[in-house]
């Protein structure tokens, strides 16, 4: 009997785990058959036009729910992210979309200390400690590897 | 008074609105902003561009009856034939952010190597057309110094390169492409084998011959560059997004009112004001983006010229004044524009007497003349296919009320075909008339010569890269 509870009890448990811990674990790795990244390095303007053009044509490609899509931009690249970007009500279209948009903290660092204040980012800009670490852990997460 | 309150509440919220929504990057084919601004965080360190623009003219003007052509029948800038190919615009630029995390600052860079008036009278390889720095910091207050166009007319105003016609109206090149004379008074020039007997009285040096010109006599006496719509100085502009998709701009300068060239001798400055409203509408980008735009001008300025035929400098200031309005619509398949221009004061007369055409006696010359013109024209972008047809009519009367008051009216017919986005040929063909209309017996001899100007045909390729 008392086998026959504790059996219980830890199912019960386990139900009530996965149901709470989905969501954390969906932000990381999601339920989406088909997961990219994007990387954005670049000092070349058109580079910054080809990455969204890339997201959104990634978006279109798929139903709903079944892509995930996050450019992380570091280097020169970060430049996408500014507040100021004349792409930025683009980017803030496609982050209402889904796609992620990650900016790398080296890289801020580096060039607060250049302009001596930090360049202002985008709202929709989620900070990572390092954005080429960043892209290391999505791929071997099963992200595919995209550098336009 | 609740309504008064929320009269005054809206008022102060437009004005915040328009102080805290200047525009970050052009709107339509705003030339303020596309010369004088990049797109914040996404402009190259240095972009290198520039165009070439290959021409071939031909004149059908006849000689007057004693075989002599004026300049109006003659190709410029050199002013000695009647047909030939030209290079007449080859430029290289380069513009960018120069330290690209910083968007607040970029420059714009341009240089001149092909054969016109910003380099027929110096002689020289090249001759910078375009240097100038614009600070961004200042919200609704963008700062631009240096050399660089100046804000006025749209046909000045506007990237050469995107131009729908080979030549300027009337208007835009006597009016506003100013030709800076010698200061100092310039007497009839000495005869010579290929120089006619100047009469003194009339400064008229009379037409070339065939034979002269052919042997080496010029019209073109002009002792600098032209001012190609450009001055050296300073510029406080911005343009603003006040929604529905409308866009303010406007533009406050000071200059030398030298043109490109580099002095400011005579002590006082030029000074520039622009405003322009313009709706945005969807398509096109850059220099043909889609729009309806108004704007209005004004430039006010004094030359010195020397006016007494003796080796004493007897300067006496004359003002420069112009200022015009106009629309501009482009939504393809169609284009119009229409443009009037008013001028006051040094009113460009010919170029073979350079200060005498200005200080000269008797009908009065240009240095305190009046002028007007004004143009309309059309485009035609004919849909699913590569080709375009322009059509223009401009009219310039200069001297205006005084016994020799010219009127210039010219159509240009034109059709185009564009290779790709940066690649273009354009032919015009242009039907003048042009005459001294004042009916004083002045008039008489001034007709014998411009009643056999005649029809102007030419074909360029442009080539931007």
């Amino acid at each position: 009997m008392l086998t026959y509870f504790r059996s219980f009890f830890l199912a019960i448990a386990s139900l009530l785990f996965i149901t709470v811990a989905s969501p954390a674990l969906a932000a990381e790795s999601g339920f989406a058959d088909y997961k990219y990244v994007l990387q954005l390095s670049d000092m070349d303007p058109s580079k910054q036009e080809l990455i969204l053009n890339n997201a959104a044509n990634l978006l279109a490609a798929y139903p709903p729910g079944q892509v995930e899509v996050e450019i992380v931009a570091y280097g020169p690249g970060l430049r996408l992210l500014f507040a100021e970007n004349m792409h930025a009500q683009r980017i803030d279209s496609l982050s209402q979309s889904g796609v992620k948009f990650s900016a790398c903290g080296n890289t801020l660092k580096a060039m607060s200390k250049m302009l001596g204040e930090e360049p202002k980012l985008s709202p929709v800009a989620k900070m990572t400690p390092a954005g080429i670490v960043r892209i290391g852990e999505l791929v071997k997460q099963g992200y595919i590897y995209i550098k336009p | 008074m609740g309504d008064n309150t929320q009269f005054k509440r809206a008022l102060i919220s437009t004005a915040c609105t328009l102080a805290f929504t200047a525009a970050g990057s052009a709107h339509a084919a705003n030339w303020l902003m596309l010369q004088g601004t990049e797109d914040p965080a996404s402009a190259a360190r240095a972009n290198v561009w520039g165009f070439i623009q290959g021409l071939y003219e031909k004149d059908y003007s006849d000689p007057n009856a004693g075989g002599g052509f004026v300049p109006p029948k003659l190709l410029g800038p050199d002013l000695d034939s009647q047909d030939g190919f030209n290079i007449n615009r080859a430029r290289i630029g380069v513009r960018g952010t120069g330290f690209p995390i910083d968007s607040k600052i970029n420059y714009f860079a341009l240089l001149e190597m092909g054969n016109n008036g910003i380099t027929s009278s110096n002689g020289a390889f090249a001759k910078l057309t375009d240097a100038s720095i614009t600070l961004n910091h200042i919200p609704g207050a963008r700062v631009r110094a240096g050399l660089f166009k100046t804000p006025g007319s749209e046909e000045a105003l506007q990237a050469i390169h995107v131009s729908d016609y080979i030549n300027f109206t009337e208007g835009a090149n006597i009016l506003l492409n100013e030709r800076f004379p010698n200061k100092s008074y310039t007497p009839c020039p000495v005869a010579s084998s290929i120089t006619p007997v100047c009469n003194p009285a009339s400064g008229n040096v009379g037409p070339y011959t065939e034979a002269q010109l052919q042997a080496g006599a010029k019209f073109n006496s002009q002792p600098g560059p032209v001012g190609a719509f450009r001055d050296v100085g300073v510029q406080v502009f911005d343009a603003f997004d006040v929604g529905n998709d409308w866009e303010v701009s406007y533009a406050a300068m000071i200059g030398n009112g030298n043109g490109i060239e580099f002095s400011n001798s005579d002590g006082e400055y030029d000074k520039y004001l622009y405003f322009s409203a313009e709706k945005g509408l969807d398509g096109g980008k850059g220099g043909r983006a889609h729009g309806l735009k108004f704007f209005g001008w004004g430039q006010w300025g004094t030359r010195l010229l020397d006016v007494t035929n003796d080796s004493v400098s007897n300067l006496k200031s004359y003002d420069r004044n112009r200022a015009g309005l106009g629309v501009k619509y482009l939504k393809k398949p169609f284009r119009v524009t229409a443009e009037y221009v008013k001028a006051d004061g040094m009113i460009f007369e010919g170029p073979d007497k350079t200060n005498w055409y200005f200080t000269g006696p008797a009908n009065g010359n240009g240095a305190d003349a009046k002028a007007y013109s004004w143009y309309v024209e059309g485009g035609w972008y004919i849909p699913k296919t590569k080709w375009e047809l322009d059509a223009r009519f401009d009219t310039l009367t200069r001297n205006d009320g005084r016994n020799d008051q010219h009127r210039f009216d010219k159509w240009t017919l034109g059709v185009q075909y564009h290779f790709n986005p940066k690649t273009r040929v354009t032919f015009n063909y242009e039907i003048r008339d042009f005459e001294c209309n004042s009916g004083a017996a002045v008039c008489n001899n001034v007709n014998a010569n411009l009643r056999g100007v005649g029809n102007k045909a030419g074909v360029q390729l442009t080539a931007i890269f």
